[in-house]
């Protein structure tokens, strides 16, 4: 399986050893935990980046990868960060509300409608996030995507009366993604990511909401037998470095880990792009049922997410800003004519 | 003849290397030199001369179901060849040669059990139903699809189609296990091993699951079939990052004597293996 394939989706980290005994001139080893098997694609990019970083720092910065989950979920490694065990991890951008809650932009609902929206506007707001996430104490790099989420169900969706039915399974810690699955009058079944196969053979839930190339490599597709055509939101992950470990970094040895790790998560990024097109199309072709959304229903869909993005901005989960810079954006792209 | 093994695995799960492929095929032409050239190659402490003869066999072997396209058993052991000699090759090579492999124990299992023959098509559902009701009796050709498959899919890794039917695969296995756990000197069991440590457990893996069929299939080969701990050692071991298990598991192969009846060939190779992990052990862990 290709290593792209999930690393948008789940997530890494890296953990740092060699604690700030010695200076920024000295070497340091920073040790990265992935949830990621070792395996995949993206795995084998992340270690020939470190390697790179290793010679062009003549050995002041080294990385240990710690791969499969060793460290703990995404959550868990932001803890070890938290205390200082860990220094950073990549993980998924719904992990990291509480640094920055307006990361949370790109997951909206129903916001973006195709990918070249996607492109048009993270071209214009990858760097506010990431410096939200600086300002409060994450240095990341190039964001990498997981992609839009698909409603994947038993039973085909074509209205909001009819996912109104579904039991949706949410992340187990995930607040937020409840939160909104709420908003839609659907009810939220909260499980960790182990247990949601066994949710769908048992029909504990009916439905996942998810890239295809998740659905995919878990092989939840083998237990539903429709995909609505709806991106419901566009989700990352990222690779995030405590700032403080990332500063005791010499200046020039920071500009050197941004240049190559920027440069292998862009290749990721791109990467994950096209499997996500392909996944798609697998699903299809593996007895999944395409089913276009009721387009004159389509307007309530979308009121109905307006009203939960304006329920999160008065619950200060989101500010304002960020919603109008967003819609902002999407209205020149479609201005242009180049959107729908 | 003694039950054959697997080979190698590679990163995900398989590469193997059937060799009673070559012992089937010849004994469609004569048995006893079947039984002489199957015992020479098992046998074998020279691997790269294993590697460089075994394209003959494959030309032999299509030309023979060329005359013969309905004889189960050879293709049978045309699927096993085919696979075995992929984990040799890379690319668009390899997809080719599990391709054929996968085609072949098909057509073998549809000659044998007509349910085997949309098997591939079926909606999951429909797929463990008819799975469930397939008998013992035909315990050859469901390893075999079963087998051809895992490699199948791993030689196109890089194709969501192919990800897509690994669930189907872990249920055939699972059948396999279950009509006769034992078969192939547990061969069901080091498959379903690697099978189950394609993923950790934060992502819906099920190593320690995997951990288990690791160990019946070193307790059925008795200890003797040293590659079951080289990949018990690269896909749990490293897993779940634990380097007193990977590094005790290869030692041990390293320690064993590789000569074990059918098996020498195999072990020669999982010693080379072995080393090749230990020596980045530290580096990884």
């Amino acid at each position: 399986m290709r290593i792209s394939t999930l690393s948008g989706w789940l997530a890494a980290g890296l953990l740092f050893v060699g604690m700030s005994l010695a200076g920024p001139a000295l070497a340091k080893t920073y040790k990265i935990a992935t949830v990621s098997p070792d395996g995949l694609g993206w795995m084998k990019q992340l270690r020939a980046a470190a390697k790179d970083v290793e010679v062009r720092t003549e050995g002041r910065v080294k990385f240990k990868i710690y791969p499969g989950g060793v460290q703990g979920d995404d959550f868990t490694v932001l803890r070890k960060m938290r205390i200082g065990q860990l220094h950073g991890g990549m993980v998924a951008s719904s992990s990291l509300t509480r640094f920055y809650p307006d990361l949370q932009i790109y997951s909206l609902p129903l916001q973006f409608r195709d990918n070249d929206e996607v492109d048009f506007v993270r071209k214009r707001m990858d760097s506010t996030i990431q410096q939200g996430l600086r300002d409060n104490g994450l240095e990341t790099f190039h964001l990498t995507e997981t992609g839009f989420a698909y409603m994947l169900s038993q039973a085909p969706v074509t209205t909001l009366a009819e996912m109104q039915g579904l039991k949706v399974w949410v992340p187990d810690g995930d607040p937020i993604a409840a939160h909104i699955i709420e908003s839609f009058g659907v009810s939220p079944i909260p499980l960790y990511l182990t247990d949601v196969l066994a949710g769908l053979q048992t029909g504990l839930i009916d439905a996942v909401a998810v890239p295809p190339l998740v659905a995919l490599a878990l092989q939840w597709h083998n237990h539903v037998s429709h995909m609505t055509d709806l991106p419901l939101m566009y989700t990352y992950s990222m690779l995030a470095l405590d700032k403080k470990a990332f500063g005791s970094m010499s200046e020039v040895d920071q500009v050197i880990v941004h240049e190559v790790m920027d440069a292998v998560f862009m290749e990721i990024d791109a990467a994950n792009r096209a499997d996500n097109v392909k996944a798609y199309e697998a699903l299809l072709s593996q007895d999944i049922e395409r089913v276009e959304p009721d387009l004159t229903g389509l307007d309530s869909w979308r009121a109905q997410a307006d009203e939960t993005i304006e329920g999160l901005v008065a619950s200060d989960d989101l500010s304002q800003q960020s919603v109008d810079t967003l819609r902002k954006n999407l209205l020149e792209f479609r201005a242009n004519g180049a959107g729908h | 003849m003694k039950s054959p093994r697997i080979f190698k695995c590679l990163v995900v799960v398989t590469g193997l290397f059937w060799l009673q492929g070559c012992a089937s095929l010849i004994s469609n032409v004569t048995s006893g030199l079947a039984e002489d050239l199957s015992s020479t190659i098992l046998n074998s402490q020279d691997v790269e001369t294993v590697r460089e003869g075994i394209p003959a066999y494959l030309l032999m072997i299509d030309s023979f179901l060329h005359g013969s396209p309905d004889n189960a058993d050879l293709l049978l052991a045309a699927s096993r060849l085919n696979g075995a000699f992929s984990v040799f090759t890379k690319g668009a090579r390899s997809k080719l040669l599990t391709t054929k492999s996968l085609d072949y124990a098909f057509r073998a299992g549809c000659l044998t059990n007509s349910d085997l023959c949309q098997l591939r098509e079926l909606k999951f559902s429909e797929f463990q139903t008819e799975v469930d009701g397939l008998d013992e009796r035909d315990v050859d050709v469901v390893y075999a699809v079963a087998v051809g498959w895992t490699s199948w899919i791993q030689a196109h890794s890089d194709d969501w189609n192919a990800i897509a039917q690994l669930g189907k695969v872990k249920y055939l296995m699972a059948r396999v296990i279950e009509m006769n756990e034992s078969y192939d000197n547990g061969g069901p069991h080091l498959y379903m091993g690697g099978l189950e440590t394609v993923l950790p457990a934060s992502m819906g893996g099920n190593p320690e699951a995997g951990k288990m069929h690791f160990e019946r299939a070193i307790a059925l080969s008795e200890g003797q079939f040293l590659m079951t701990k080289v990949i018990y050692a690269q896909n749990y071991a490293r897993l779940i990052f634990d380097k007193e298990l990977h590094d005790r598991l290869l030692n041990e192969v390293l320690a064993a004597d590789p000569v074990a009846l059918d098996m020498t060939l195999t072990n020669m190779v999982a010693r080379e293996q072995a080393a090749t992990l230990l020596a980045d052990s530290d580096d990884y862990f």
